[in-house]
């Protein structure tokens, strides 16, 4: 059976949504039929990575019942240019969407939660996905929260930012810990000098270890590629030599084993 | 006559099973309730609306095990609560029947099994 991954992380800006779409292209690059969902309905935003800012129904109208899982998901699998299928369902970035995301009640909420969880059900049973790949909001949000609950494996993408890590260290204990969720950290941007050597990765590594008190899957360098592309291009698919698409395909090679 | 009275032996015996079936469950709820304090003093509690994410966080970490499972599977009974928690079923239905008495979850009966669930 598949697998759901929810990334997360504490603060926003950390580089969530571009690690969790190129995990999955990367997947996709081995084969795999994958399928990747965004449940950051405060601030949407891979609607801009793979371009689609329109959508017949979206990820609000399956929870709100109003459609099933089907409907929602956009085969993306022509431009993936891949050797597996990649799936994408988007949330809906309009202002109009987001105040109505940000305004429901508990029992909303709770359905919600029966709606993520049965799609175990719907999209690895039924299928047959090899990955779901959650992007969600950072830090306590509802949303979140129902997201990593409906996981099997959480990846939380943390900088070398004091409060980042202080955050994600909370979470850990109040949060992963509390769900028995397997959790792994990806040190996202940090400063190429503190990798320069094999001694200083090893450091590197031994240290956010210790900070976090989980295994820490992949330190990955700040590159300045990355942050020029400014989000528009899928690393794993445009670039596959790049460091970066390095960095990620043996993060999903870690996953797989993990 | 002796294959009639096997049969009507059978459904007394069915009959009893039930019965003792049902005899166990309220003893359950009744340890529940002694070891939890009286039932009333669940109702004069400001009653939880839902068993949302936030509610599973502020629940000591068996009851979350438990609620988490019933929100996993829907609609079960202790035995499959138990069969995915790995714990005893009798330890699950007393958890099940604790959270039943705080109105976390619904219980109904159909034949001789009780099914818990969230109701939504």
């Amino acid at each position: 059976m598949g697998r759901i991954i929810a990334v997360h992380s504490y603060k926003g800006g950390t580089g969530k949504s571009l690690l969790t779409v190129n995990i999955a292209a990367a997947y996709a690059n081995r084969g795999k039929k994958v399928c990747v969902l965004d449940l950051d309905f405060r601030a949407p935003s891979l609607q801009s990575i793979f371009r689609q800012e329109s959508s017949e129904y979206w990820l609000n109208d399956y929870l709100n019942g109003a459609c099933e899982i089907n409907k929602v998901l956009i085969d993306y699998t022509p431009q993936c240019k891949c050797d597996g299928t990649m799936f994408v369902g988007l949330a809906n970035p309009a202002t109009e969407a987001l105040r109505d995301m940000s305004a429901k009640d508990r029992k909303w909420e709770m359905r919600a939660l029966g709606r993520l969880l049965s799609l175990k059900n719907t999209l690895l049973n039924d299928m047959e996905l090899d990955y779901l790949l959650f992007d969600t909001s950072p830090g306590l949000q509802y949303s979140s929260i129902n997201a990593i609950v409906s996981a099997d494996v959480v990846l939380v993408v943390s900088t070398i930012d004091a409060s980042d890590i202080a955050g994600t260290r909370r979470m850990t204990h109040e949060l992963y810990d509390l769900f028995e969720k397997k959790t792994g950290i990806l040190m996202n941007k940090v400063p190429i000098e503190f990798l320069s050597s094999d001694a200083e990765r090893e450091g590197a590594y031994r240290r956010f270890e210790s900070m976090h008190t989980l295994p820490v899957l992949m330190v990955i360098p700040c590159f300045c590629d990355v942050l020029r592309a400014g989000g528009s291009k899928i690393f794993v698919r445009d670039e596959r030599g790049h460091p970066f698409a390095r960095c990620v395909e043996e993060i999903a090679a870690k996953v797989e084993k993990f | 006559m002796g294959k009639v009275s096997e049969k009507s032996s059978a459904v007394l015996l069915e009959k009893i099973k039930e019965s003792l079936d049902r005899l166990n469950e309220k003893m359950e709820v009744f340890i529940e309730i002694q070891k939890q304090g009286r039932k009333q003093d669940f109702v004069m509690q400001d009653l939880p609306e839902a068993l949302d994410v936030m509610t599973l966080l502020s629940l000591p970490d068996h009851l979350r095990k438990t609620a988490v499972t019933i929100c996993k599977l829907g609609h079960a009974t202790a035995e499959e609560v138990a069969e995915q928690t790995k714990r005893a079923r009798a330890v699950e239905s007393g958890y099940l029947n604790q959270l039943v008495l705080m109105s976390y979850l619904k219980k109904e009966r159909k034949g001789r099994k009780a099914y818990f669930f969230v109701e939504k």
